[in-house]
């Protein structure tokens, strides 16, 4: 076992300086393009989009609920390890919490820009309506951030304490708030901890799985008019979906860090461990998948179907959702020695990560092409590019988030068997 | 109290104001602010604070009109004034009798004593007035329907009984497309927003041909899917049976209209036809009986959902919405469903008559005979 001191000489943040200018100053980029956008969307309104009244949902959406998953699929991923107790998956509950937290901030800035009245953003908490899926939602991501970020403290604390104490820079002063004041160390303290983060993970399952990410397939289930959505089988999908995009992410996010940030050993059990459930877990989103199609060959249901698979945007469909998504990973994850080697698996993680935003888009767009109505008009989305610069921006937000916290954060948990 | 053989205001010198007036206050207070309103720019009820200002020019100099009576002409200034706030509800009916009881009876006598005052001589049987007084007075003092059957208001009655709805005649739909005319010009609808379509088709092969034209409000659902999925419950049912968007309540969220199985809502860009015709934005149509004024570029409804309200601001002062009245062919009947007698029931119940989509379960209140 290394010990603490040892560890807590490291500096958390970029091991390399000039990786980390470069990082920093992409994402400086991408901000300010993206800033400008945001500009853009606000003193023009919803016109700057390339939304319509008859796909009046676009890429914004779909970027909510691609995020809303990630946070779910991540969050559902740290329970392995705070309420299951499998095995070495400590060494990610941290990142896959704080992933989970960040997805869900992103989630909520794309439901912001999104709304026609941005500046009215609170209504939902003065005003509700029992039977809208979207009002209980509102709530339910609140409520959930909550729960998250009281689980990424009971994670931490200990070693925010640890932080606190050995290291006098700014760093440690940072600690020393995060820790909230409780800087007891004594086993009962730590077990405290440890009962809580049990405690919340358990109320965090339900929560994320029936009403944050069920709940958002939900959304879309209850719309009848909208025949490709309103299928029981559809939040599952989302919610399996979900924790297919949460594992990739968590998956490449622990062998990056780990390459870029703390230059650790890596653990190829662990990551075989992963690779293996993210690959059954593809498996069961591509099997409920075609299940679906089925419901709706048989319910003769298809127009939105052709749509995805022959349509102008049938590439989404075929490279980005099948290929990108399922086909690809599915290769990667398939040999052993494939699945221990950390950089493939970063591959395989981001081409998931990547394939599921297909996925997303897929589910949000198409139906939204084909009208409710014969004779009315079809419609015709391709996000426009102050949607494009929104987004990205946004997703940079995250990004930056991220970076910033996994260079002064104990993400990496001190106390760990080498 | 109510056994006072003389009713008059209540004695104030007793000390504890308002000791005696334990009758809930008469008075008509000021309206309070709706609740849960949302601060911003004010809508309007069409022309009211015009016609105020209006009517305040009309009105006689308060001064020299007091000064031909032969009483106090600033105690009844002051009086006025005063009365004037109880109104607007900065002053309760009880400060304002301690302010001017004293000086009021002093200056008019055994006249001011004897005449009961509805405002305070509530009695506990309901009667603002004492029936002694009003007999003095030759004043009735039954139940005012008693008085006047024939003025009986029962409101609720009549509230219950309205459900607008629309029987379109397809047999008379030309598909001249001036229902849609119309209801632009009516609704001052913007680009990319028309509350009404008419939807064109051709069937067969020549020269086996048929047209069908199906005209597309609102559907004005009994079962809306899109009040179901709204998150702060901007638009609803009224209760006349129209479906209404809360244009300062809407978030714009389009959940509605992704819900709606007509495609019958539509999203304010806030474009509008400035380049086609001048000052096209200068005059907008009193939607909801809310008249907000010129268009402007972020207020509302820009950014919100908009749909058919049957001519809300029409019906409402007894007309017809403009597509039924400017139907060419009298496709287009609107009237109470609620009423069994009604021509628009009547054609309802004709085997003729379809619902759009009656598989949705949303049971629409507009009606087609094929």
């Amino acid at each position: 076992m290394a010990t603490v001191s040892e560890r807590l000489g490291y500096d958390p943040g970029f091991d390399d300086d000039r990786l980390r200018l470069a990082w920093y100053a992409v994402l400086g980029v991408v901000l300010l393009v993206g800033a400008y956008a945001t500009w853009l969307r606000i003193d023009q309104g919803m016109a700057s989009t390339n939304l319509s009244s008859v796909t009046p949902w676009g890429a914004w959406v779909a970027f909510y609920i691609y995020f809303v998953g990630l946070s779910a699929g991540a969050f559902l991923v740290s329970t392995l390890s705070n309420v299951f107790d499998m095995e070495g998956m400590e060494a990610i509950d941290r990142d896959a919490l704080f992933a989970a937290i960040i997805s869900m901030v992103v989630a909520l800035l794309f439901v912001w820009i999104d709304l026609g009245r941005m500046d009215r953003f609170y209504h939902p908490f003065l005003w509700r309506q029992f039977t809208s899926p979207l009002s209980w939602e509102v709530h339910a991501y609140v409520a959930y951030i909550l729960l998250l970020i009281g689980e990424l403290y009971f994670a931490i604390r200990s070693d925010l304490v640890r932080v606190a104490e050995t290291v006098d820079s700014w760093r440690g002063k940072l600690a020393s708030i995060l820790t909230l004041g409780r800087t007891s160390m004594s086993e009962g303290a730590i077990e405290t901890d440890e009962k809580w983060l049990t405690r919340l993970g358990i109320l965090g399952i339900p929560l994320a799985i029936f009403f944050v990410h069920g709940g958002t397939g939900v959304l879309f289930a209850v719309s009848k008019a909208r025949p490709y959505w309103n299928s029981g089988l559809f939040p599952i999908i989302f919610v399996i979906s979900a924790v297919v995009s949460g594992m990739a992410l968590v998956m490449a996010l622990y062998v990056l860090r780990r390459k870029l940030f703390t230059k650790e050993a890596i653990d190829r059990d662990l990551l075989d461990r992963l690779a293996k459930l993210l690959a059954a877990f593809i498996m069961v989103d591509a099997a409920f998948t075609g299940i679906d199609l089925l419901i709706a060959v048989s319910s003769l249901e298809l127009e939105t179907w052709v749509t995805i698979m022959t349509g102008r945007m049938a590439w989404s469909f075929w490279f980005v959702m099948v290929g990108m998504g399922w086909l690809l990973p599915l290769v990667l994850l398939s040999r052993e020695s494939l699945r221990r080697t950390p950089w493939v698996m970063v591959l395989a993680g981001l081409s998931v990560v990547v394939g599921i935003v297909g996925v997303r888009f897929n589910i949000v767009v198409p139906p939204l092409v084909v009208p409710v109505m014969e004779g009315l008009p079809f419609g015709n989305y391709w996000p426009s590019l102050v949607e494009w610069g929104t987004s990205a921006g946004i997703i940079a937000v995250g990004l930056l988030i991220y970076t910033v916290g996994a260079e002064f954060l104990p993400l990496t948990p001190l106390e760990e068997d080498s | 109290m109510a056994s006072d053989p003389t009713p008059r205001v209540p004695d104030v010198e007793g000390g504890e104001e308002g000791a005696e007036s334990t009758t809930p206050d008469p008075q008509p207070a000021a309206k309070p602010e709706p609740a849960g309103r949302v601060s911003g720019p004010t809508p309007r009820v069409p022309d009211v604070g015009a016609l105020d200002e209006m009517a305040e020019t009309e009105v006689p100099d308060p001064k020299a009109e007091l000064e031909k009576a032969d009483h106090d002409t600033e105690l009844g200034l002051r009086m006025a004034e005063d009365a004037r706030r109880v109104s607007r509800g900065e002053l309760t009916s009880e400060a304002f009798w301690a302010r001017h009881d004293e000086a009021a009876a002093e200056e008019f006598g055994d006249d001011y004593r004897e005449t009961p005052n509805p405002a305070v001589d509530r009695m506990d049987d309901g009667q603002t007035i004492h029936e002694a007084a009003a007999g003095e007075l030759s004043c009735s003092v039954q139940d005012l329907d008693e008085i006047d059957p024939a003025a009986k208001t029962d409101v609720a009655e009549g509230e219950e009984d309205v459900k607008m709805g629309m029987v379109i005649d397809l047999q008379n739909c030309v598909g001249c497309d001036s229902c849609t005319v119309a209801c632009k010009a009516e609704n001052r609808t913007p680009p990319g927003v028309s509350y009404n379509v008419v939807i064109e088709e051709e069937h067969g092969a020549f020269p086996e041909t048929s047209r069908t034209n199906l005209p597309r409000p609102c559907m004005q659902c009994e079962n809306p899917p899109c009040v179901q999925v709204c998150p702060v419950s901007a638009t609803y049912k009224m209760e006349d049976g129209v479906v209404n968007v809360d244009y300062d309540r809407c978030i714009g969220c389009r959940y509605c209209s992704v819900a709606c199985p007509y495609g019958a809502r539509y999203f304010d860009f806030g474009e509008d036809y400035d380049d086609e015709v001048m000052g096209a934005g200068e005059v907008t149509s009193p939607e909801y009986g809310v008249d907000r004024g010129e268009r402007g570029e972020q207020s509302s409804p820009v950014g919100n959902i908009r749909k058919c309200n049957f001519c809300q601001h029409r019906t409402e002062r007894g007309e017809e919405p403009a597509c039924v009245e400017t139907c060419i062919g009298d496709a287009r009947n609107f009237g109470n469903l609620a009423d069994p007698d009604s021509e628009v029931s009547r054609m309802v119940n004709s085997e003729r008559a379809v619902q759009l989509k009656a598989e949705e379960g949303t049971d629409p209140n507009v009606y087609y005979l094929r």
